[in-house]
């Protein structure tokens, strides 16, 4: 099946762009690589009047450093990422998440920006036209029932983008633009947990820059995601960590992100709190490990079943620190 | 909605120019296939997973299903049918010859396609380099023992 009719729209600078924004506000979808909207566009999941591609916006691209921090303009294509000697030093998890996103050729045009910003999915609703007419409408869909989690009247659809939970075990800032303004948000803010409008952006705003702030001293970090296969599939749950040494040789920053565990990324305090101020031994790494694992959601919305992929959060959330842990006596020794 | 015109795209496919007059909301792999009559590029699941859409756009290979037609102008665009020199077949091509690479066929341009932009870039991949870039093509036919042999085949041709 084809893509349903649009008005085209490609603006030459960003000012056009942004002002095309607050022209036709929610009439209007953005496409900046496309991997993800068009499959959206084909299913009719979304029947925007515009499209927005950001194909000539050049200024969009490219990763620069700038004092005490990587600014990663929101065009950037996963595969640059992957790739760039400065987040491989830096950043160790943001490449690894983006080395683990889709497949090769996906990498090669999926942006940042719209990993960042891709829609929360379920296996009820990320299907064509036809799949869905045979079951009745569910909430995402307008409809009055969850059809994952019979009886509910909130959606439980998942957040699976790969680069968030790193970005955010990594403190990263959002730059968001809209004609006459611009404000800053840190990544983890993009989200609002809402499974319905899982994300908090205003439509007349454009995401144009993540900026990632570098961070001193030793420190370790690791993305784990569980898929069925090595390639192509999305997080079914996943862990990003970000540990940080101080002098005395005990953790002094840790943070323990689960991702595909809800309708968003999660920050757990509880688990990243645990860690604080130890040199962790297995019996502690295991309880953070629990800790994250308490904060999933478990619904069956996915390919797997949600109490294995809730369980899964707790051992890829031990992987997840015992990798960054081990970055440290690397980098310590 | 408004009535949605038709808009001129200027694409460059196989080292040629092709001006068209297309909607925009047609894909690249829709606008080779049904305009440009370069059926070797295949369509299947439609949604990025499969990789038998896959064209080089700038010497990449990336999803034509799952890109805009509008999107790919000011690129090069190569399909399969753009790979053969004058003289004869790409290396890549013969080595899925004598390999027995190619059992049904319908993956076969997206591998080729994608093998070539490997060994542009890597000359002499090691297995794994080989499966990691195939990793995003899917073949139901052959078990892909005998495409990642006929890659490292034309990998040593070069040599």
């Amino acid at each position: 099946m084809g893509l349903p009719p649009f008005h085209y729209l490609a603006p030459q600078t960003l000012k056009q762009a942004l002002e095309i924004l607050s022209q036709h506000k929610r009439k209007v979808r953005i496409v900046a690589g496309g991997t993800d909207i068009l499959d959206r566009l084909r299913k009719r999941l979304i029947n925007p009047t515009y499209v927005m591609s950001l194909r000539r916006l050049s200024d969009l691209t490219g990763i620069k450093k700038r004092k005490n921090e990587l600014v990663i303009s929101a065009r950037t294509t996963v595969r640059e990422i992957a790739e760039h000697p400065s987040i491989a030093e830096h950043f160790k998890s943001v490449a690894q998440a983006a080395a683990s996103v889709a497949a090769p050729p996906i990498q090669n045009v999926a942006t940042i920006g719209g990993n960042l910003l891709q829609n929360s999915r379920c296996l009820f609703y990320n299907q064509s036209e036809l799949v869905r007419n045979a079951a009745p409408m569910c909430i995402n869909q307008g409809g009055e029932v969850c059809l994952a989690v019979k009886g509910s009247t909130r959606c439980f659809s998942v957040y699976q983008g790969d680069l968030a939970p790193s970005l955010i075990a990594f403190n990263a800032m959002a730059v968001l633009q809209k004609a006459g303004g611009k404000r800053s948000v840190p990544v983890s803010e993009l989200f609002s947990g809402n499974g319905r409008s899982p994300l908090s952006i205003e439509n007349d705003e454009l995401l144009t820059e993540i900026i990632l702030p570098i961070p001193r001293g030793l420190c370790g970090s690791s993305y784990q995601k569980l898929r069925l296969r090595t390639s192509l599939d999305y997080p079914l749950a996943s862990s990003s960590v970000f540990l940080s040494l101080s002098r005395k040789g005990v953790i002094e920053q840790a943070r323990v992100v689960i991702g595909a565990a809800g309708p968003a990324p999660v920050l757990v305090e509880k688990a990243s709190a645990s860690l604080t101020g130890k040199e962790p031994d297995q019996v502690e790494i295991e309880q953070a490990a629990e800790l994250a694992f308490q904060a999933a959601q478990s619904a069956n919305n996915l390919a797997l079943p949600g109490a294995y992929r809730k369980k899964m959060v707790r051992v890829f959330a031990r992987r997840a620190i015992e990798a960054a842990l081990s970055d440290l006596e690397k980098a310590g020794a | 909605m408004a009535k949605v015109e038709r808009q001129k795209v200027l694409l460059r496919v196989n080292r040629e120019e092709h001006e068209l007059l297309i909607y925009p909301h047609r894909t690249l792999a829709e606008v080779l296939r049904d305009d440009l009559n370069l059926t070797g590029t295949k369509q299947s699941c439609g949604e990025g997973a499969c990789g038998t859409c896959t064209v080089l756009l700038d010497g990449l290979p990336v999803r034509s299903c799952i890109l805009l037609a509008a999107d790919a102008e000011g690129k090069e665009v190569t399909t399969i049918e753009g790979l053969a020199e004058p003289g004869g077949l790409h290396p890549v091509q013969e080595a899925f010859v004598e390999h027995f690479a190619i059992q049904c066929g319908f993956c076969t341009p997206g591998m080729i396609l994608t093998a070539k932009a490997l060994l542009d870039k890597n000359p002499h991949p090691t297995y794994e380099e080989i499966r990691h870039a195939i990793s995003g093509n899917v073949c139901r036919c052959t078990g892909y023992a005998k495409i990642v042999e006929a890659i490292k085949a034309a990998s040593e041709m070069a040599r």
